[in-house]
This record gives structure tokens, sequence and C-alpha cells, in this order.
């Protein structure tokens, strides 16, 4: 009798705080949001990620990232826009592996700029609310690329209207002004910018060499955007 | 070939492998391994201390010649000590060992030397372990020193190339613990030759005509150079007997080798071609080629003519009874397969472990260019192969180039193995450029909390630092409060950053492929470097 009690208990208890979930979900998450639906390409390196707990290091959890909401119709904007780079002759590959959709991270798929401070840049030909940006700059090794900074702007030559969207240059190498976010340890996963609706046509992305070498590296650069408002 | 012509293209060889082997020797990051031998001999050179661990580190030779190039820069302390100067050591000996390669100039032809030095001078391997602080080079230059002065026994019988060979035995003991192995293989070449030159020609088993007062000389002489490197110069006669002790750890590694465990064809594969990804093609596919053809040739009937007309002397490795046929080529060829046989069998392989082999396939690859000249006996077809080994031999040091001044730190290059990040200059900048705004200085704490593997080569950078500890687990490092720097790997950063919160500032640095290391600065100390501009 007392066994049939407790289990009926715990069972309530259970289908209550499912339910209460379900709730809090629905209510925290805006009714104009979707999640976003990312495409990863296979992880590339074996090893333990380690969760290195500091104020300005990624915490990698070795677990996949969690859901990211984003205005519903948003879409992936920059498969085949043009990209411009600050190198002009990259050392390996071309800057439309930046945009071209292989994210795989075997030689091959990606573009090498040479070494020192350099950028690419989308140009998404037209304007749009910015949603998200995904970067992966080489996920083959565990490897972390430094002074990470991503601008949007509608100017193509970043004069005016710049916004920074994300900056983890922390001793302002760039110039650019010391940034507040984390550095991070690439993985297939590719870091997810937040870019909150950000209205641009351009997004720039710098860095500034590599824990294994002082060249730059992108696989991919994915923007997911709505038309602008 | 006249003696003038000779002796000048001989030194354009020797020109080319100093030109490969001098310049800027400190590009390269410090590998794990040439840090801990820096280290090492920093205690020799600042206290006069030596003595020979029976468990790693190999033989003292490196260290005791290190320190007339430290002395003739200056150098008397750790601290002041530099990679280009310690470099040094082994690019001299690495060119040394094509001045070597004149003790087989009546083996093998002037020609067939030539051509051999043209090889070592340019063989990316060759070059690229030659501006490596580690004992593999000199070993190789003990080893030639020690076939060229048995030869010339074997030609000369005398006393004074009885007691050149057992130096240069002495020498190769005294550097690597692998010499083993090549005694084994010249005693079993040794044999083979003999037995051979019995089943197709004289029908009996010759004997070297060295008398038994050099064999004992010889032996003499290399126990004498052992013992006088292994004792420390007799502070430590122990050190001797250390040094026999040691095998049974070196056979225990050489078993079981870890992370340094390759297939049996790894050496062959890595010198015939190798690729990574999107880098550059590797091959000394040439050098293999013609050791090929060399060895073939040693074989040839026509050794007698063609030695005739470039030595204008017959070879007496063996007795005169013997042959009229070369022995020495084939004396080379059966150590070669032997020691290749050897290092190939040995699970544990490292890139540079394959030199002391691959001098006896370059040996044989300058006999195989030489008897492709003599075999041509067409003008045209001498131009022709004369073209193609022209361009085969500029591909070569085109690698050599690539591979010492451009792909010098990078894991696409086969010779730059477990290779230290070129990012560990931007940490050791780092430190620099804070030390220079500590109140302490260079007496500012330092504490390093990595595992075994990831410490070196941090005492190296670290070396001007007075205060600066080493831990394996962070529990044993004692305190943080107050420690202006902290270094960590991964693992023990994982476990420090919820202790040190956000007292401290983090930063990610590269020591090798896929291996990371944090730098914790103390934030106060941190935002007073930043606001002094400093980086």
């Amino acid at each position: 009798m007392i066994k049939k009690a407790v289990i009926y208990t715990f069972a309530s208890v259970f289908c209550l705080v499912a339910v209460l979930s379900v709730v809090a979900q629905s209510q925290t998450q805006d009714p104009n949001k979707e999640e976003l639906k990312l495409q990863l390409p296979k992880p590339m390196f074996i090893g333990t990620p380690r969760n290195i707990k500091t104020p300005n290091l990624e915490i990698v959890t070795g677990k996949p990232r969690g859901p990211f909401f984003v205005p519903k119709g948003t879409k992936l904007i920059s498969l085949r826009r043009p990209v411009t780079a600050s190198d002009r002759q990259p050392v390996i590959g071309e800057t439309g592996f930046v945009t071209d959709g292989e994210k795989s991270g075997e030689d091959g798929y990606f573009v090498e700029l040479g070494p020192g401070m350099q950028w690419v840049q989308i140009d998404l030909q037209g304007e749009y609310d910015l949603s998200a940006i995904l970067v992966w700059h080489y996920h083959a090794q565990a490897r972390v690329y430094r002074d990470v900074i991503v601008r949007v702007s509608d100017d193509k030559d970043f004069m005016k209207s710049v916004t920074t969207i994300f900056n983890n240059d922390h001793d302002n190498t760039s110039g650019l002004g010391i940034g507040k976010d984390k550095e991070y340890i690439e993985t297939n996963e590719g870091r997810l910018v937040d870019s909150r609706g950000t209205k641009a046509r351009y997004v720039r992305l710098y860095s500034n060499g590599n824990t294994s070498n002082d060249m730059n590296h992108y696989v991919e650069v994915e923007v997911y955007a709505t038309p602008a408002k | 070939m006249n003696k003038t012509a000779f002796r000048g293209l001989f030194l354009l060889v020797l020109a080319g492998a100093l030109l490969l082997r001098l310049p800027r020797l400190g590009l390269r990051p410090m590998h794990h391994d040439e840090a801990n031998q820096a280290v090492k001999f920093g205690t020799l050179l600042e206290k006069g201390e030596y003595r020979y661990d029976k468990t790693e580190h190999h033989g003292p030779s490196l260290y005791y010649l290190t320190l007339p190039v430290a002395w003739a820069f200056s150098k008397h302390t750790l601290a002041s000590l530099d990679e280009t100067t310690l470099r040094l050591v082994p690019a001299i000996f690495g060119a040394g060992i094509i001045l070597l390669l004149l003790f087989f100039g009546n083996g093998m032809g002037r020609p067939a030397v030539l051509f051999s030095g043209l090889l070592a001078a340019l063989s990316p391997a060759a070059t690229y372990f030659s501006r490596f602080y580690i004992q593999e080079t000199l070993f190789v230059f003990f080893i030639v020193g020690f076939l060229g002065s048995l030869w010339r026994l074997a030609e000369h019988p005398s006393t004074g190339w009885a007691l050149a060979s057992g130096f240069f035995a002495g020498m190769m003991y005294a550097t690597k613990e692998t010499s083993v192995i090549i005694f084994a293989a010249v005693g079993g070449a040794i044999v083979l030759t003999m037995i051979f030159q019995k089943i197709t020609i004289s029908g009996k088993v010759p004997l070297p005509k060295i008398r038994m007062i050099h064999v004992l000389w010889g032996l003499a002489a290399a126990a004498v150079t052992a013992f006088v490197f292994f004792s420390s110069f007799f502070k430590n006669p122990k050190g001797i007997l250390d040094s026999i002790v040691a095998f049974k750890g070196y056979f225990e590694k050489g078993g079981s080798a870890g992370f340094h465990a390759h297939p049996l064809l790894y050496y062959l594969t890595l010198l015939a071609y190798s690729k990574s990804g999107a880098g550059p093609a590797w091959s000394e596919a040439l050098i293999l080629g013609l050791a090929i053809i060399g060895g073939a040739a040693a074989f040839q009937k026509k050794d007698r003519r063609l030695l005739k007309r470039n030595t204008g002397r017959a070879e007496k490795l063996f007795s005169s009874a013997t042959s009229a046929e070369s022995s020495f080529p084939k004396f080379i060829f059966f150590f070669t397969v032997l020691a290749t046989a050897a290092f190939s069998f040995l699970p544990y392989k490292t890139p540079w472990n394959l030199l002391p082999f691959y001098t006896g396939i370059i040996l044989l690859a300058g006999m195989g260019a030489a008897f492709i000249f003599q075999f041509l006996r067409k003008d045209y077809l001498k131009v022709i192969a004369g073209l193609l080994l022209a361009a085969g031999l500029f591909h070569l040091g085109w690698q050599s180039f690539r591979a010492n001044f451009q792909f010098y730190a990078d894991p696409r290059n086969p010779y730059a193995y477990a290779e230290t990040s070129p990012d560990i200059l931007k940490l050791a900048k780092r430190i620099d450029g804070l030390a220079a705004l500590h109140p302490e200085g260079r007496r500012m704490l330092i504490k390093v909390v990595c595992g075994l593997d990831q410490t070196w080569p941090l005492p190296w950078y670290l070396r001007s630092f007075d205060r600066v500890g080493y831990w394996q687990d962070w529990p044993t490092a004692g305190g943080f409060e107050r420690v202006p720097l902290i270094i960590a790997d991964q693992d023990q950063a994982e476990k420090l950053g919820p202790l040190l919160q956000d007292k401290y500032q983090a930063e990610y640095y590269g020591l090798r492929p896929d291996v990371l290391l944090v730098l914790f600065i103390d934030r106060g100390f941190w935002e007073k470097y930043l606001l002094d501009g400093k980086k």
C-alpha cells in the first residue's frame, strides 16, 4: 500500500515538473522566434576538450551547443555571396571557400590568409537584419584564434556605421578596442555570434593568427538574417 | 677527375652544406628534447657538473663538445645561452660529416665521394637535424669517422688508424646508446662481405689484414674515450658502469614505444614520400633510388675496371688473396641493409633516428650516381643524366630550404616531429613584457603547473627568471595568493580556473599541435600592464 503511494507520488511529481517545464519553455520562448537549425560538419580531432572555467576563456563542455532562437523567417543568406580579404593572395585556397557551403575540417576546404591581423569581408548584396553569424576558422586541430572581431556595417570600407558584435581582443592588439568576449577553442560546432538583429550589408571578420601558427584560416562563415525592415 | 678539380668541387659542396646549416639557427622554437639537453648543458656550463643519467638524456659527448663553443661566444651561464650558440654544435658536426667522406676516396672513388657529399649537404633530413640540438648529428659524425678510419685501417694497417677507429667507436658509445646497433651492423656487414667474397670469388673465407695488436689498440682507445666521457673526466667513475646498466632501460623503451611506436616501414616511407593535407610534398626518393643503383652496382662484375679507373689502386679491406672485386661497396651495402632493418624493427621511432642508417644510404647513393656516369658511354646520355640529376639535386636543396626556413615548425614538415609551436615565443615575449613592469622584475614568482609532457621547453624559455617553480599537480603547488603568473596545461587549468576565479586574466598559448597552455596573469597586474600600453 505504502509502496503504491510512493510510486503515485513520484509519478505525479514527475508529471507536474514536466508540464511546468513545457509551460516555462513556451513562456520564455518568444512566439515570433524559432530554433535556428544548423548543419554541422563532422568533428575532426579526438580528445577530451577541457572545461576551463575562467572569466575570459570560453567553457568547453564537449556537449552540443544548446538551441539558439532567431526570428521566424530567418534564412542563411551568405551562401556563395562575394568575399574579399585583406590578403589578396591567400597562401592556400580561395576567399570563395568562406561562403561555399563546405564546412569540412579536412584539407582543401579552408582558405589560409597571411600572418598577423587579417580580415575577410562578406557582401550580403543587400541590407538585412542579422540574426546570427557562425564562423569556423579551422577545426581539424584544437587551436585558438587570436583577436577575433566581428563587425558589421552598411559601408563596404567600414568607415562609418560600424557595429562590433564580437570582440575577444583582450589587450587591444588590433587597435579596434578592448573586447570582453572570450577566447575559445575551435571545434566542429563553429562559433555562433549573436548579432541581435543589427541591420547591415557587410560582415567583416578579423583574426590575428592562432596558437599553432601566425596564419589566419576560414573554413566557412554563415550569416543568418531576415530582410531589413 | 684530377685532384685539383676534385678539391675545388669538394669545397663547393662543403660551402653548400654550411649555407643550409648555419644561417638563422635561432629561427625555430626550441623543441622539447633540445630544451632538455640545453638545460642539462647549462648545469655543466655554470657549475662544471655532469653526471651520466642512465635513464634519460643519452651520452655526455654533446655537452662536453658544446663547452668550447659556448666559451668562444663568452656564454658562461644558462641564461646567457641562446639557440644559435647551441645549434652551432650540430651544425658544425653536420658539415664535418662531409669532410669525413674523404676517408672513403680510395674505397668508392672521387666522383662517388663528391656525389655522397652533395647528397648529404642537400638532404632535408640531414640539414634539418644538423640544426637541432640533440645527439643525432654528432652520432652520425662519429659513425662516419669510425667507418672511415676502419676502412683506412684495413687499407693501411697502422697504430694511428687503429687508435682513430677506437676513438670514433668510443665517441659513438659516448654519444648514443644505439651505437650498439651500429657496432652490430658493422660486425655483421664484415662477416657478410667475407662470406660473399668466399662464395663468389676465392672459395675460402678471407680474413682482414688487420693485426691483433691493432685490434687491441683500437679497443683500448675506445675504452679510454668512453671512460673519460662517461666518468665526467674522472670525476664520476661510476658513470661507465651506469652506461652499461642503462641498456636495460633503453631496451624496454625501444620495445614499448607508446606515442613513438611507428610501423615497420615508417622510416623508408617518410623518406620516399610524405604529404600532409594541403602542405607541400616531401621526398628524398632521389637518394633512395640512387642508393638502389649503388647497391646493385656494388655487386657488378665491372667493379674492378671502374675502381681502377677512379681510384687507381686496388682496395684491400680483406686479404689480397680475396678478390680483385670491390669489397668496400659491398660492405657499405650490407651495413646499410642491416642498420636499416635493425632501426626499422625497433617499435620506438622518431625521424632523427633514421640518420645513422641514412648515412649508409647516402654513401650507396653517391656510388650509384657515380656508377651511372661510368655506365653510360655516350656523351649525350651523360648530359641527359647530368641534367636529370641536377634537377633532382635542386629539388632536394629546395626542400631543405623549405624545411629549415619556411616550414621549420610546421606539422606539415615530416621532420618537425612533435615540434614546439612558434606560439611559445609569444608566451615568452608576454612574460618578458610583464616582468619589465613587475616591481621584482625577473625575480617575479612564476608557478608552472603542468604535466611532464607539457612542461618542456618552458624551463628553457624561463631560464632567465630566478623564481620559477614546477609542479605537476596544482594541490602540491602551494597557495596561489598574489602569485603574479601561473602557467598551466589544459588539465590543470581546468582545475585552477574555479579556484582563481576572476582574480586572473587568462590567455591561451599553443605548445604543440593540439596541446595548449594557459597563462594566468594576476588581474591587477594585468590592468596595470594594459594601462602601461606594453605588450
